[in-house]
């Protein structure tokens, strides 16, 4: 670990003065949101604080999550993986394999006990003992929480690992929950999506790796640079819905034109994701963008709330509190007061929604 | 006799164990076994959903192969609601499709299999002005010039093309020594780097092949750029059941394809050509010269006996694939078993496979004899459409059942399946399509679309190279992991093959992406049955649904992973994980490398492969009736 680099080491590789280091130091302990007098500890921090570790576990998942990770634009998969992070262990990219591979975890853990970040990807199957996910013939959540203990923090990656995921949709065969069901008394980062757009995924690990901490986080454990608006807020299309313009059906005039997809059943208006802003592909595109509502996919229990093409029950028009259908032209000088309304009702739309969730989980979990 | 675990196999996407048994003195494997080790239950999960979302949900089974079981579902659901999709869809579904062949092949080869071959420590001693003279030479000697039909030839040069500098073989080098010195390898540790094997190839090689996994690791997700734009993102894109979502309009700013979205389709196209002409053919070809030369034409198994392949790429919108009207219209024909291609192309036997077929339960079946499943008549294997799925976990013959030290080969010992033709294994995947096309045009069967000439000539090509005959080097290690490179390169000119035609027919005046005349439920029969099939990166896939008051009431996926990694069964023997393993020689008893090369020729897909099934050992859904009949 001593012989990575520090962050104070390849400002040095690359030519750049002390001077320009402790600017950046400086500009750092704002964004982190410490007092000035914190500066000393963010440059010895940011002069000796090594590489960090990763262990990326793998549990009911498809992959996509790596897949996801890899195709990371900015910082690009080479530079992640060869100097932000140590990657130390992971079934999908790792040359080794089986018991030499095994031994190397243990190794790992040992040694860096308290220090490395596990990243998991997957949900955790609980049914049977553990028996229906098994990984160097072991249960899965056996490895899971020998790793856990030894982590500094903890990186749900993708909705599996946050929420379950797929395989806990109903009827859950493999009683399948998420990291955090079973693991607790760490920091637990929420990275959801199937999968989270990739600059999210490295984005995170850029923030640890120049931080040296978590970055901040909602209630529920998503970062809050990422996970702080719903889509809805910061759709392209968000125009359109204010005015009342809306695509009827799949390629009819309103779908040519791009208009909103909130009656072919977009989910954006409860999915708290950055394909709005960041899009995907450093702003080339996401699902609406290509005409498709959003499924909202970071959602928890999103595969289990109603057909993806039926229309969000309720969701007022701005300046009309009845529903799309009634909907004609507007006045632009009432929209502001309709975005606030709306923003309040649909506030109180999800937290019934998310009540009824956290009523079906427990009773599948009781199951 | 030895037996060594290797659990988990790595570089693969899901869970795979396989165990061997190796006769220590000649290094011969003599008995093998491969298990998927985990299930999700994705199936069942299935029953009860809208038809039209099951695309979204079981393209969550492989987030690798993403866009494939999306495919595989919709065509499904097409086939039991009798939907037939506009042009444009088809156009851009077989781009979508192509697209993730030739991008996954590419990061099998350098991301996943690579390892195998070549090894950053060897690296270390190569000579970096040597290295750059290799490049030239591997790219003069290695090219196939081959390329399909470009109405719209836009890319003026080659930009992406491999470097062949002293001074950037030496900065990639120096990058590798001082990961190696550091003793932290990251992703490189605890491979066994001191394998005979990874001194095959000399220095130069190795430092040239850690060149180019670094490059292609930057460069695959520019590949992917057709499902940003259709389907809004990678992995995972949008689909709907009668075609596409993405509307298209030239006279609308806000419309998701334009000519400005279909210049980002273009670009990504073009540059898969490239990167594919340039960079993966010719490492694939040098490198898999030199181990032939040195005389590995092992690792074949069930190859060289049979293989089978359902076809894909329709030319133009079909009916039904039940119907039969599918199969009339493919631009790659490899549906069909071959049988004895390791015996030479005239002993070789060619049997059809059509919609019909897959119907008849003597033609495709399921058995679990080493599966953990029961069936009601023991031994009577089933059907994919009457799916009995009873699971019967026993645990292993050592150790207990949350601590395996060996599974047992003599009882159950997978949640994989076994599936069948005619009672018999066979072998899927590139290989696969490349031996039953190369047998179809040479026995005279079929007259040779451009798409399957060019797969003749670039097999007539590579055993100019190899100076051995096709069934001398197709079916082993080498020519598996060969053929899924000629077959990124066949599938880049589809790509553009299919993104010509979409132009062309815009150009025509035709923008109709969806046909929504079934969407509403209230349209459809009370009852409906389909089949989807479809090409996928690993192989024949096939997805079948039955619909029953406008919700899905069984569904079932027979998946290529599952076809070759599936145990094995008294009578039919073993499947073609198993039997390539048996067909190969290591070296160390304790490092099986070439154990795992040779499975991970086959790019496995666990996730893909397992079948999801009720824990309290409910049935999932029978279905009694012929899957054809639509009474």
């Amino acid at each position: 670990m001593e012989t990575r680099d520090s962050l104070w080491n390849l400002f040095q590789k690359r030519g750049m003065s002390r001077r320009s280091f402790l600017k950046i130091c400086a500009t750092l302990t704002g964004m982190l949101g410490l007092s000035p007098s914190m500066l000393s500890k963010v440059v010895a921090a940011a002069e000796q604080k090594a590489l960090p570790v990763v262990i990326w576990l793998h549990g009911h998942e498809c992959t996509g999550c790596d897949e996801s990770f890899i195709r990371s634009q900015s910082p690009l998969a080479s530079d992640v993986l060869l100097n932000m992070i140590a990657l130390e262990y992971s079934d999908t990219l790792a040359a080794a394999a089986g018991e030499p591979f095994e031994h190397h975890l243990q190794k790992i853990m040992q040694q860096y006990a308290g220090q490395y970040i596990l990243a998991v990807e997957g949900g955790v199957a609980l049914g049977d003992e553990g028996t229906y996910c098994m990984v160097g013939g072991r249960p899965f959540v056996t490895a899971l929480k020998e790793a856990a203990k030894g982590a500094a923090a903890i990186i749900e990656y993708g909705s599996c690992a946050a929420w379950g995921g797929i395989q806990a949709a109903k009827p859950n065969p493999t009683k399948s929950v998420s990291v955090s069901d079973v693991i607790s008394g760490k920091p637990i980062i929420k990275v959801p999506g199937c999968p989270p757009i990739p600059e999210i995924m490295t984005g995170i690990v850029m923030h640890y790796a120049l931080f040296g901490q978590l970055p901040p986080l909602d209630s529920q454990g998503r970062p809050k640079q990422f996970f702080g608006n719903r889509i809805h807020d910061t759709c392209y299309r968000r125009p359109f819905f204010d005015s009342g313009m809306f695509a009827e059906n799949f390629d009819d005039a309103g779908s040519k034109a791009g208009w909103c997809l909130y009656k072919l059943g977009c989910r954006g208006p409860e999915a708290y994701n950055s394909c709005g802003n960041m899009r995907w592909w450093n702003g080339l595109s996401y699902p609406i963008q290509s005409g498709h509502g959003c499924i909202g996919c970071s959602s928890n229990n999103f595969w289990d709330n109603d057909s993806f093409y039926q229309r969000l029950p309720n969701v007022p028009v701005p300046n009309h509190f009845a529903d799309a259908d009634k909907v004609g032209a507007i006045a632009a000088g009432a929209a502001v007061a309709g975005v606030i309304a709306h923003g309040a009702l649909s506030a109180v739309q999800n937290s019934k929604r998310q009540a009824k969730e956290q009523e079906d989980r427990a009773g599948g979990m009781r199951a | 006799m030895k037996r060594i675990v290797v659990d988990p196999v790595t570089r693969i996407e899901g869970h795979l164990r396989v165990e061997i048994k190796v006769d220590e003195t000649t290094g011969q494997v003599q008995d093998a076994l491969s298990s998927g080790t985990a299930w999700r239950g994705i199936e069942l999960i299935m029953k009860d959903r809208d038809p039209r979302d099951a695309w979204a949900f079981v393209q969550r089974i492989c987030g690798v192969c993403t866009t494939v079981h999306a495919l595989g579902s919709l065509r499904a659901v097409e086939d039991a609601l009798e939907i037939e999709i506009p042009k444009n869809a088809n156009y851009i579904r077989n781009i979508m499709s192509a697209t993730q062949t030739a991008q996954d092949h590419l990061i099998h080869f350098y991301h996943l299999h690579a390892l195998d071959w070549v090894s950053p420590v060897e690296a270390f001693k190569a000579d970096p002005a040597a290295t750059a003279a290799l490049q030239n030479t591997v790219l003069e000697k290695y090219r196939l010039p081959f390329a399909g039909p470009m109405d719209f030839d836009f890319d003026a040069y080659p930009k992406d093309f491999p470097k062949a500098t002293t001074l950037y073989f030496k900065a990639v080098q120096d990058k590798v020594k001082k990961i190696v010195e550091s003793g932290q390898l990251g992703i490189f540790a605890a491979q066994w780097w001191d394998h005979p094997d990874y001194s095959i190839l000399p220095p130069e090689v190795h430092l040239m092949a850690i060149a180019h996994y670094l490059n292609m690791l930057d460069r695959q997700r520019e590949l992917v750029g057709s499902h940003l734009i259709f389907g809004g993102k990678n992995p995972h894109p949008h689909y709907i059941v009668g075609g596409m979502p993405c509307s298209i309009s030239m006279s609308d700013m806000n419309a998701p394809v334009n000519s400005e979205r279909l210049a980002v389709v273009d670009t990504s196209i073009n540059l898969a050509i490239n990167l594919i002409n340039y960079f993966y053919l010719p490492d694939l070809l040098a490198i898999g010269h030199m181990y032939v030369q040195k005389g590995y034409v092992d690792g074949g198994g069930l190859a060289k006996e049979r293989v089978l392949g359902f076809g894909d790429f329709p030319d133009e919108p079909y009916t039904g694939i039940a119907n039969g009207d599918f199969h009339k219209k493919l631009l790659l024909r490899c549906n069909g078993v071959v049988e004895d291609f390791g015996k030479g192309i005239t002993s070789a036997v060619f049997h059809n496979l059509e919609g019909k077929d897959l119907a008849d339960p003597a033609v495709l079946n399921e058995g679990v004899e080493h599966s953990w499943y029961t069936y009601p008549e023991a031994g009577a294997d089933i059907h994919p459409w009457a799916g009995v799925t009873k699971p019967e976990y026993t645990g292993p013959k050592e150790g207990s059942k949350v601590e395996w030290k060996y599974l047992d080969e003599d009882g159950k010992y997978s949640w994989l399946k076994t599936p069948k033709w005619r009672g018999k294994m066979a072998e899927v995947g590139p290989l696969a399509r490349y031996i039953i096309i190369y047998t179809k045009v040479k026995k005279g069967l079929i007259e040779p679309t451009w798409a399957e000439k060019m797969v003749v000539d670039q097999i007539e090509a590579v055993s100019k190279v190899l100076n051995l005959t096709p069934e001398v080097w197709l079916p082993t290690m080498v020519g598996r992991t060969a053929v899924r490179g000629l077959e990124a390169q066949l599938y880049a000119y589809i790509n553009k093959y299919y993104f010509d035609k979409l132009v062309k027919n815009i150009r025509n005046g035709d923008t109709a992406v969806a046909n929504t005349v079934k969407w509403d439920p209230a349209t459809w029969p009370k009852e409906a049955k389909g089949v989807g099939l479809h090409e996928a990166p690993r192989g024949a896939l096939s997805h079948w649904v039955v619909i029953k008051d406008g919700k899905i009431v069984n569904y079932q996926a027979v998946v290529p992973t599952t076809w070759n990694a599936c145990p094995r069964d008294s009578k039919a023997g073993y499947g073609a994980y198993e039997a390539s393993m048996i067909d190969t020689k290591v070296k160390i008893t304790d490092k099986p490398l070439e154990v795992l090369k040779v499975i991970r020729s086959f790019d496995p897909c666990l996730a893909c492969a397992t079948h999801l099934y009720d824990v309290e050992g409910k049935e999932l859904s029978i279905v009694h009736t012929d899957p054809y009949f639509k009474g």
